[in-house]
């Protein structure tokens, strides 16, 4: 993923000399240094986790490389991966326009009772997809509305519906695991298998988070969403609906958690009132391991999707190498401080700190006008 | 002073737009923004009240008051916050209803505001095009043209004498409070701003930096736009300004001419005005208990 952004600088870069139109202006003076290429990379907020990936594929691969690079070990973290991963994308992006959403552990619980529900009661395949987006869809909508038109911070906005739609996925279930044995499209669509290294749920993701790069990056919506994350105020003022962009990041996220949860119940065709548990959390120390900032605006989907498949190599990792398994929240939570503490001291970089120091403050060439 | 009529203007609200001339334009060119009779209510309480104001094409208007004189409030009218309670607002002669900033900057009406000029997380450019932003001509996907927007913003940095920006990709945090309203401003005025609003432009800036802002201004005058500068000081706003109104308790009490009055005549003025609004509000404390 961060070799993406790096190809799509690139290609701006060339686009750069036919893109004029008329502006006298030389190129942009892009450095390509050292400190240029670090700046550029905690600009995006990817570096850290960056390093973490490689940092982790070491120690695991080093320790045990035969078992690590088997078949099963792979498609076992892309699968844990993609599953918080897939609900971090959407979670992570949300959190650059300056919202959270804590109700996407339920999201993915209730969408995949939904389907397995729908399936076994006879609905056909598209319609029971269309139904369960559908609801996915209008929750966001729901929070989005209840946090930009009441002014309800968004945390204790979707805390209830967390709480609400985990009580309705419960009623629906009884407590009892909704099995599915159909033959339908549905079960290749969302957790059908490539090959032995290649599974659809980590398709979707790789898909999915190429999709929200772009749109992140590459489009005025991103722009708006990360102004909205920045000052919603200011975003506003300068023509930004930053209500109504706020409010679809709240379906986009609603409904990337829907997809999880069905990608998951297709793979094990189970679906169970207590499936993504604790995913709320969990999408948010995906974010956050991947660079995105709790206060908007700062963030990246490549640092997202890595931060998610972070999880997914120490969850698998962790037992590989023969440590126990109640060590993983553990190990999360102190990756988690060392995360953040990073990426607050790299931003640094971003802001001109360093360089500011290094040339020893700013030099104001700004011509002085008689200004009447 | 003789011009101030110090007492009917306290009545009248002074402004009667059709005999404004303004030096730059000519005196059958309607304005480029003309406030005719505006009230706003907030519930019961008035913080506009019967306000007439005209800004022509060219021209600096200072709109000076105290805290709570109902200055933001007409910012907020006049950028598509709120609507006006009663009274309408014409641009260039043309009656206008706004009802987003939105739409008061797709009509050529920008603001630059104290304190909500920029966002420091996004970088220059996206910021010089926040609402504005360029795509690919050709683009079906609606991909942004990054690389002429960075060039744009650029060339205007380099115009403005901001040398030091490395490059576009520069978080706007990087900027000096100067640097962020010449910034703003120069924004306005590239994307064809022709009514360009300052609210207290040089607040919290050096003597430097405030020059540099006040010269941006008075380009932006020089190219035609209708500009009005909002502040509670009266002394930042006389280098520029064309013609002042005084801003007192939701009303146009005076206004006057560039040269009719000097700095310290002002003042007076301005605490005659309190004066004055004092006395009222006891006759209405007076008259409550009667």
């Amino acid at each position: 993923m961060p070799d993406d952004v790096d190809m799509a600088e690139k290609a701006g870069d060339r686009d750069e000399t036919t893109g004029t139109t008329g502006t006298p202006a030389a190129p942009e003076r892009k450095g390509r240094g050292v400190l240029s290429t670090l700046e550029r990379w905690g600009r995006m907020r990817a570096f850290g986790p960056l390093v973490g990936t490689v940092i982790l594929v070491a120690i695991f691969g080093g320790m045990k490389p035969s078992l690590f690079f088997s078949a099963q070990e792979i498609s076992g973290f892309t699968a844990l991966g993609s599953s918080i991963g897939i609900v971090a994308i959407g979670a992570g992006f949300l959190m650059i326009s300056g919202e959270f959403d804590l109700s996407v552990a339920s999201v993915f619980a209730l969408a995949q009772v939904t389907l397995g529900k729908l399936l076994n009661a006879g609905v056909t395949d598209v319609l029971a997809i269309v139904i369960v987006f559908a609801v996915a869809a209008t929750i966001g909508l729901v929070n989005g509305l209840i946090t930009t038109r009441f002014g309800i911070p968004s945390f204790i906005a979707t805390l209830a519906s967390y709480l609400a739609l985990g009580g309705i996925t419960l009623i629906l279930t009884q407590g009892n695991t909704v099995l599915y044995f159909g033959s339908g499209f549905v079960k290749p669509l969302f957790g059908g298998q490539v090959n032995q290294y290649i599974s659809a749920p980590l398709l979707w993701w790789i898909g999915l988070a190429m999709a929200m790069w772009y749109i992140l990056e590459h489009t005025r919506y991103g722009n708006w969403s990360r102004a909205a994350g920045g000052r919603a105020g200011a975003a506003f003022a300068m023509g930004v609906p930053a209500r109504r962009v706020k409010t679809m990041n709240f379906m986009i996220c609603s409904s990337l958690a829907a997809l999880s949860g069905c990608a998951q119940f297709a793979s094990y065709g189970a679906a169970s009132a207590s499936n993504g548990q604790d995913y709320e959390l969990y999408a948010i120390v995906a974010a956050v391991i991947g660079g995105t900032s709790l206060f908007g605006a700062i963030g990246s989907v490549p640092g997202i999707f890595l931060g998610g498949l972070i999880l997914g190599l120490l969850q698998t990792g962790l037992v590989l190498v023969g440590v126990p398994g109640e060590w993983y929240t553990a190990v999360i939570g102190g990756i988690l401080v060392v995360a953040v503490i990073l990426n607050v001291k790299l931003s640094g970089l971003s802001l001109g700190n360093v360089r500011g120091r290094l040339l020893g403050g700013w030099q104001s060439t700004v011509p002085a006008s008689s200004g009447q | 002073m003789s011009t101030l009529g110090a007492g009917s203007s306290v009545q009248d609200g002074v402004l009667g737009p059709r005999s404004d001339v303004s030096p730059h334009a000519g005196s059958d060119a309607p304005p480029a923004i003309e406030l005719d009779g505006i009230w706003k209510f907030y519930g019961t309480t008035p913080a506009v009240r019967d306000v007439h104001l005209t800004v022509n094409a060219g021209e600096v208007v200072g709109l000076v008051g105290d805290n709570g004189s109902g200055k933001s409030t007409l910012v907020k009218i006049m950028m598509g916050y709120h609507r006006p309670t009663r009274g309408t607002v014409r641009l260039f002669g043309q009656e206008v209803a706004l009802r987003s900033p939105a739409q008061a900057r797709n009509l050529g009406i920008e603001a630059v505001y104290q304190d909500l000029a920029l966002i420091g997380e996004l970088s220059l450019w996206r910021n010089f095009f926040l609402g504005r932003e360029i795509r690919e001509a050709l683009s079906r996907a609606a991909r942004l043209n990054r690389p002429l927007m960075r060039n744009i913003c650029r060339t205007k940095l380099e115009e403005l004498g901001l040398v030091h920006i490395r490059s576009a990709d520069e978080a706007a945090a990087v900027l000096s409070g100067g640097e962020k309203q010449s910034l703003a401003i120069t924004r306005a005025v590239y994307f064809g701003a022709r009514v360009l609003i300052l609210d207290e432009p040089t607040a919290a800036l050096s003597v430097r930096e405030t020059r540099n802002v006040l010269s941006v201004i008075s380009a932006a005058r020089e190219r035609g736009l209708g500009v009005i500068y909002i502040d509670h000081n009266m002394e930042h706003v006389t280098p520029v300004a064309d013609r002042i109104a005084l801003l007192e308790h939701g009303h146009v009490i005076a206004t006057f001419r560039r040269g009719e009055t000097s700095t310290e005549e002002l003042r007076e003025l301005v605490a005659g005005a309190t004066l004055g609004s004092l006395r009222n509000r006891w006759d209405e404390e007076w008259n409550k208990r009667g």
